[in-house]
């Protein structure tokens, strides 16, 4: 009787009715997009930190890796070091630094990474195989497209290039054996990889021995932080972060898009609020000759309410659906705004859908919009039911 | 250059004396470097307290008095940036750095935007090693970064004006149903539809009016918020929300515009329907 | 047999800003079991309040209601309202149905407030239903009715949870003279079946038919006369 009485309550101002839902719908989209992107980041992030299954990564102290143009000295023997901790299973070390491949309308340079390829852990293969000897190097498709190459041909690079004396310098001729996609570099950016013996023979004496980057992956059973402490202790000339300090320092970096997160998920919470309490404040006012006469009949009061607040519940149940679908659409569009971060990784994903979210921001509407009916229903429902009736009979 | 700038938590050796405990076998004249207010702050150092710089963790180094503490620039690439900065005299830098007689860098200040493209063309065309560019094309290309985030900021704008525009129109429908008793009643005594959806509009009208001045207010302290806050956060003199005439006029007329149709459209609706039908015969 | 009503008096004082006026001045009268009263008097004469007050829809300011043995003047709001839904049955001059509810879904909301079962509601209510001449409409909403026929469910809404006590104001109020005298009659077919009814009317055809009438003035009973 209550649900027909809320259903037919819905049905008789159906303008009303469909107006509420489109804007609980949209108050639910962007609740669930805030939802998204206060977690999103964070744990697309980790993913990609832990995608390789390196727990620790060592940079030059006091920088986090490749956030600089710094360099590890003496990386060979820090790289030892580490390979003979009995808590570590694997050491990948990383050179960062340019090639320039000359083409007859000029140079193309692309980002280079000098990598162990039995240990790499920053492009995965999609065609070919890795570098196996000193001149063979790995590309990705921005890069082959941009030199017109492909797996198979050799191709002259160059660690160094003079803009204005058009000379190089390093320059090797370079057999190019494998098709990649780098996990840590943006889609359009034009990379390779190639033995870090390799690229710093290229670069002479300048990058001897160094690296920009030291990933280590640690034995299962190992305590992350222990060990963490331990080589930061051992190992003065660098800063150690584990997947939690670095994702701390995105945290931090992108504190903003959280809070922003926050503050404009709880605008759509109120907005939301404010809108189910005036539409049952409008329904209750509007009914409540009805409503004292049912208080005069018999019914209780928290039937009454029950009833009232079913409707909004009713709007809520039919807005969530609609408004999961719209988030999901504006997620993806704010999504592919926030994706064009000049370096950002590919794989980044400020807006990651979790069902978790989906059910915080669902859960969260649902219970303000059952609030929001509480109130304006069991006031309208308590009103004395003599004067009322009299009121009513009069208007 | 950028290297040493960037390793400088581990370059600067903290022997901060006081400028009076130079009592010990004369020193030879320390030279002078200035410091970023980040780093005075965390590493509590003061003008005139003596610090040791070196290229290095373990190197000798130069010892230098600290005799001035800058503030940061209000640049955005460099808000999120943890590190500190320092400022030495450049033979002291390429010095201490063996970089020898190189900068990586040069800035020229010209006599206008003439004489810039004039001496951009003679720098590039005698240039040996290096080029001249516009420092409004190095920002253009280093604000990337903050292109992206403008455009994500407009689109959560045009999100935020849809939306408020139907919770508008839905509220603004809501509270004219009310007073269907009220307008059945006026048109049963003679009192034209037009009329009826004047008054509507007008009192939407200053709904709008009043709103738009409560929300410049609140968009004002929110701005003054926003500031403090992220200028706290960042440690940075930096403005992340700036209140202009011309945003204040766009929401103003958009939320007058969104206010009035939404009170026409509301009247407009309720005048169609027969005064009988609103008193619910 | 202990009397169905006992009003022992009755006061019901409201306050109009600094006025406070008096409704009723103390009232006193019982009404026995299978009694049909109508109570008349002039607008003003506070026999609506006092119907409210038996109605245990609103409260005395002094005075004592006894309906089937139970004092009802001061109960909870939650006893009031239960007490309204098994033992009162109140018919009201506006009819005020439930416009989004057939007539047969009218009927049966007080049975499924007291918590009957479906099918026993929905027989219960097409009982009531034929019993008003109505079973042919049950599916009607009050819109497709006329004001003779909606005040009809109304009466049999009332009659849903065999009330103790039948109250009714104004019942022919909104009616024209011809459907009236039809609700006069079914008011008389009612009290011949044993329900205790009281009616508060300005309608002297109507008061005619009741076997008693109290005539009230000024917040008083002025007068109590049988009238067969």
């Amino acid at each position: 009787m209550i649900g027909t009485l809320a259903f037919a309550s819905l049905v008789r101002h159906r303008a009303r009715t469909l107006l509420a839902i489109l804007g609980v719908a949209v108050s639910s989209a962007m609740l669930l997009d805030m939802v998204m992107l206060s977690s999103g980041m964070r744990e697309s992030f980790r993913g990609l930190l832990l995608s390789q299954g390196f727990q620790l990564r060592l940079s030059p102290k006091g920088t986090l890796p490749f956030d600089t143009e710094a360099t590890i000295r003496d990386a060979d023997s820090l790289v030892a070091t580490l390979r003979a901790r009995p808590g570590v299973q694997a050491v990948s070390p990383v050179l960062g630094g340019q090639l320039h491949f000359p083409l007859a309308s000029g140079a193309v340079t692309a980002a280079a990474l000098g990598i162990e390829p039995a240990v790499q852990g920053d492009y995965e293969l999609v065609a070919g195989r890795n570098p196996s000897s000193a001149n063979e190097i790995v590309a990705n498709d921005a890069l082959l497209r941009a030199v017109g190459r492909s797996v198979g041909d050799t191709v002259r690079a160059a660690a160094g290039y003079d803009a204005q004396l058009r000379a190089l310098s390093g320059e090797r001729l370079l057999h190019i054996v494998g098709r990649v996609r780098f996990i840590y570099l943006a889609l359009d950016q034009r990379a390779a990889a190639l033995p870090i013996t390799t690229l710093r023979a290229m670069n002479g004496s300048e990058l001897d021995g160094r690296a920009s980057v030291a990933m280590v992956r640690l034995r299962a059973g190992v305590d992350v932080e222990r060990e963490r402490a331990a080589l930061e202790r051992l190992l003065p000339r660098v800063t150690v972060i584990s997947t939690n300090e670095a994702l701390k320092q995105v945290d931090e970096r992108l504190s903003y898009f959280r809070q922003l997160a926050v503050i404009l998920g709880a605008v759509s919470l109120v907005v939301g609020f404010l809108l189910v309490t005036t539409l049952v404040t409008v329904s209750v006012n509007e009914r409540i000759g009805e409503i004292a006469v049912m208080r005069a009949i018999g019914v209780r009061r928290w039937r009454i309410v029950a009833q009232i607040v079913l409707e909004a519940a009713a709007i809520m149940l039919v807005a969530a659906p609609l408004g999961l679908a719209l988030g999901l659409v504006t997620a993806r569009y704010l999504n592919s705004i926030l994706a064009r971060f000049p370096g950002l990784p590919e794989r980044i994903d400020f807006f990651l859908f979790q069902p978790s979210a989906a059910w915080t921001a669902l859960g969260l509407l649902a219970a303000c919009g059952v609030l929001a009916g509480v109130y304006p229903s069991w006031r309208g429902a308590s009103l004395p039911i003599a004067t009322t009736m009299r009121q009513e009979a009069v208007g | 250059m950028n290297v040493l700038l960037a390793l400088l938590p581990i370059l600067l050796t903290l022997h901060a004396t006081s400028a009076q405990e130079s009592s010990r076998a004369a020193e030879p004249r320390s030279r002078s470097i200035a410091i970023d207010s980040r780093l005075a702050a965390d590493a509590s150092l003061r003008i005139g307290d003596r610090v040791v710089i070196a290229a290095a963790p373990g190197e000798q180094g130069d010892t230098v008095v600290v005799s001035g503490i800058v503030q940061r620039r209000a640049d955005p690439a460099e808000i999120a940036r943890g590190e500190y900065r320092i400022r030495t005299h450049l033979g002291q830098l390429q010095s201490l750095l063996g970089y020898g007689d190189r900068v990586d860098r040069f800035a020229v200040a010209t006599r206008g935007p003439s004489a810039t493209t004039d001496a951009v063309a003679r720098i590039n065309a005698a240039a040996f090693g290096f080029r001249a560019h516009r420092s409004a094309d190095v920002a253009v290309e280093t604000s990337q970064t903050f292109a992206v985030v403008s455009r994500f900021h407009r689109a959560i704008g045009v999100i935020t004006i849809v939306a408020s525009a139907i919770f508008l129109l839905c509220i603004m429908l809501l509270k004219v149903d009310e007073r269907r008793r009220d307008v059945a009643a006026l048109r049963l005594m003679g009192i034209s539809a037009p009329t009826i959806v004047r008054s509507v509009v007008l009192e939407a009208s200053a709904i709008a009016v009043l709103g738009s001045l409560v929300g410049v207010g609140v968009g004002l302290a929110a701005s003054w918020i926003v500031n403090r806050h992220y200028q706290g956060v960042y440690r940075t003199p930096l403005r992340f929300s700036l209140v202009t005439g011309d945003i204040v006029l766009l929401a103003v007329m958009l939320s007058l515009v969104l206010g009035i149709a939404a009170g026409w459209l509301a009247a407009r609706r309720l005048v169609r329907t027969p005064p009988l039908a609103l008193f619910g015969r | 047999m202990s009397a169905t009503l006992e009003v022992v008096d009755l006061v019901r004082e409201y306050r109009m800003g600094d006025e406070v006026v008096q409704a009723l001045k103390g009232v006193s009268f019982t009404v026995e079991q299978s009694e049909y009263v109508a109570i008349v008097g002039p607008s003003g004469c506070g026999k609506s309040t006092l119907l409210n007050l038996l109605g245990v829809i609103d409260r005395p300011t002094s005075g004592r209601v006894s309906i089937a043995g139970e004092r009802v003047d001061s109960l909870s709001d939650a006893r009031a309202t239960e007490f309204r839904l098994r033992r009162i049955g109140f018919v009201f001059q506006r009819f005020y149905l439930m416009q989004a509810l057939t007539a047969r879904e009218n009927v049966e909301l007080p049975l499924a407030e007291a918590g009957q079962a479906g099918s026993e509601r929905r027989d219960r209510a097409l009982e009531l239903l034929d019993y008003v001449g109505l079973r042919k409409r049950e599916r009607h909403r009050p819109s497709q009715l006329s004001g003779g026929e909606q005040q009809r469910v109304a009466i049999a809404r009332a009659l849903a949870n065999r009330p103790a006590l039948l109250l009714a104001d104004e019942p022919t109020g909104e009616l024209d003279a011809r459907t009236g005298a039809e609700m006069i009659a079914l008011f008389e077919r009612l009290n011949a079946d044993g329900t205790t009814i009281v009616v508060v009317t300005h309608d002297e055809v109507l008061a005619r038919a009741a076997k008693r009438v109290i005539h009230m003035r000024d917040g008083l009973i002025v007068g109590d006369e049988r009238t067969r």
